[in-house]
């Protein structure tokens, strides 16, 4: 029978909060500019005029049809080849989350706008409202309110993603806990205290979706 | 200068690269598999109304659901064969946990499928003396699970993706594959690019098959749950 032992994790706490500062760090970036990087392609989406549609629709295929590990390790292996500079593990991981969290969300955002009624539209026009007024006073702040338990959804999902940076080596938790059980021989309480440490951040976020879901369903 | 692209030592290698996609393809097909029976036993357990039955299926669905993906295959990997002093292969820890967690994906989808079924339907099926697991099998289900198939395809679309997972405990799927390929030959920019349209090939082909297979599950005039 195994003896468990976590006073070799907690000896470690300060390498462990670490690697929550690099995971916090990679969320936050990845959530910023893969949600409003999202909004500018799921617009293109939208858009009737094909100079935007395409480009649009082939950016979400692409990283839709295509694993982010994949997108994650291209970035960091084989972009540096054609650019003069090299690219660190964060940005290569922030590349790959935020762009394939770009393609998720811009159809989030895409069925969210569609779902707006056609007259909120006609009605911001008569009142001599631009294409972008209407869709900033009118139809957006509707269709955010639509979207919002998809949203949260999609911001569980990058954080849990940000763990395979550390498929490039970027220090985050899991990294941290690739270290301390190496280091300590003990990877049974140092897989577990993340695993661990995981469920108590994202479990409330989940059961916030619930809330934001059924109280969604019921107001429509 | 310019980048001088060259996918001959690529090509070259294209036996590795088949092999990989074969074993990703074995990955996602035995999970798929697994994780749809198991993934059916957990919703009939969270369906119980004995809480000591449905609470465990809550529990193991909620974990799974809410931890990454790579942290569980590290647990498995590198946490559970000391703690039950077994052997295990990289194959076996990915299969463990992506049919665990694909089940508890696909319990959702079944028990939103199974409650999505009329009432009346199980009333008509215990009148007409069938048993519970009778009425289950015969009535319920079949329909449920046609009105399921458009959710189970997206998630086994996801769960392909996922299966890259691997090649960080090296398991020679199609990335393992392609990252010995660049080590090999010195040209990672050629063989990730191709190993990533592989992948947008094969996964493309895959939407499509199952955007095809809703439209037509639409158009006889069956309605789905996600």
């Amino acid at each position: 029978m195994h003896q468990w032992d976590f006073a070799s994790v907690l000896d470690n706490t300060d390498a462990l909060a670490v690697g929550a500062l690099g995971t916090l760090r990679i969320f936050a970036i990845c959530l910023v500019a893969g949600l409003s990087f999202g909004l500018v392609v799921g617009l293109g989406r939208y858009s009737q005029r094909r100079v935007f549609y395409w480009p649009a629709t082939a950016f979400v295929e692409f990283f839709r049809n295509t694993p982010v590990l994949v997108q994650i390790i291209w970035f960091y292996f084989a972009l540096p080849i054609l650019m003069p500079f090299s690219i660190s593990p964060l940005a290569a991981a922030s590349l790959g989350i935020s762009l394939n969290s770009a393609a998720f969300s811009a159809e989030i955002y895409r069925g969210g706008i569609q779902s707006i009624d056609r007259g909120q539209w006609d009605g911001a026009r008569a009142l001599g409202m631009s294409f972008l007024q209407a869709m900033r006073r009118i139809i957006l702040p509707q269709a955010l309110k639509r979207m919002t338990p998809a949203l949260t959804n999609r911001a569980i999902e990058i954080f849990k993603m940000s763990t395979l940076a550390s498929a490039v080596a970027y220090v985050e938790l899991l990294q941290q806990a690739k270290l301390i059980a190496s280091l300590n021989f003990n990877p049974i309480e140092a897989y577990t205290a993340v695993a661990v440490i995981f469920f108590v951040f994202l479990w409330p976020l989940v059961q916030l979706t619930y809330v934001l879901e059924r109280r969604l369903a019921r107001d429509e | 200068m310019a980048y001088q692209w060259d996918f001959t030592p690529v090509f070259a290698n294209a036996d590795l690269l088949a092999q990989g996609l074969v074993n990703t393809l074995k990955v996602t097909g035995a999970s798929l598999a697994c994780g749809l029976v198991l993934g059916l036993g957990f919703a009939l357990m969270r369906l119980s109304r004995q809480r000591l039955v449905s609470w465990p299926a809550g529990f193991v669905i909620e974990v799974f659901r809410t931890t990454p993906p790579l942290v569980q295959l590290f647990w498995f990997f590198f946490a559970l064969p000391l703690i039950a002093g077994i052997e295990m292969t990289p194959l076996l820890a990915a299969v463990v946990t992506f049919s665990i967690q694909s089940a508890a994906f696909f319990a959702e989808v079944f028990r939103a499928g199974i409650v999505s079924v009329e009432r009346g339907q199980w009333d008509g099926a215990r009148a007409i003396g069938m048993t519970h697991g009778q009425a289950l099998r015969r009535i319920v289900l079949p329909q449920a699970v046609k009105r399921m198939i458009p959710a189970f395809m997206e998630r086994a679309i996801e769960l392909m993706k996922t299966t890259t997972l691997v090649a960080t405990i090296a398991y020679t799927d199609l990335l393992f594959a392609a990252n010995e390929i660049a080590q090999k030959t010195f040209r990672p920019l050629e063989t990730f690019t191709v190993a990533a349209l592989i992948y947008f090939v094969v996964i493309t082909a895959f939407s499509l098959l199952a955007r095809q297979l809703e439209r037509h599950l639409a158009v006889s005039g069956e309605s789905t749950v996600h």
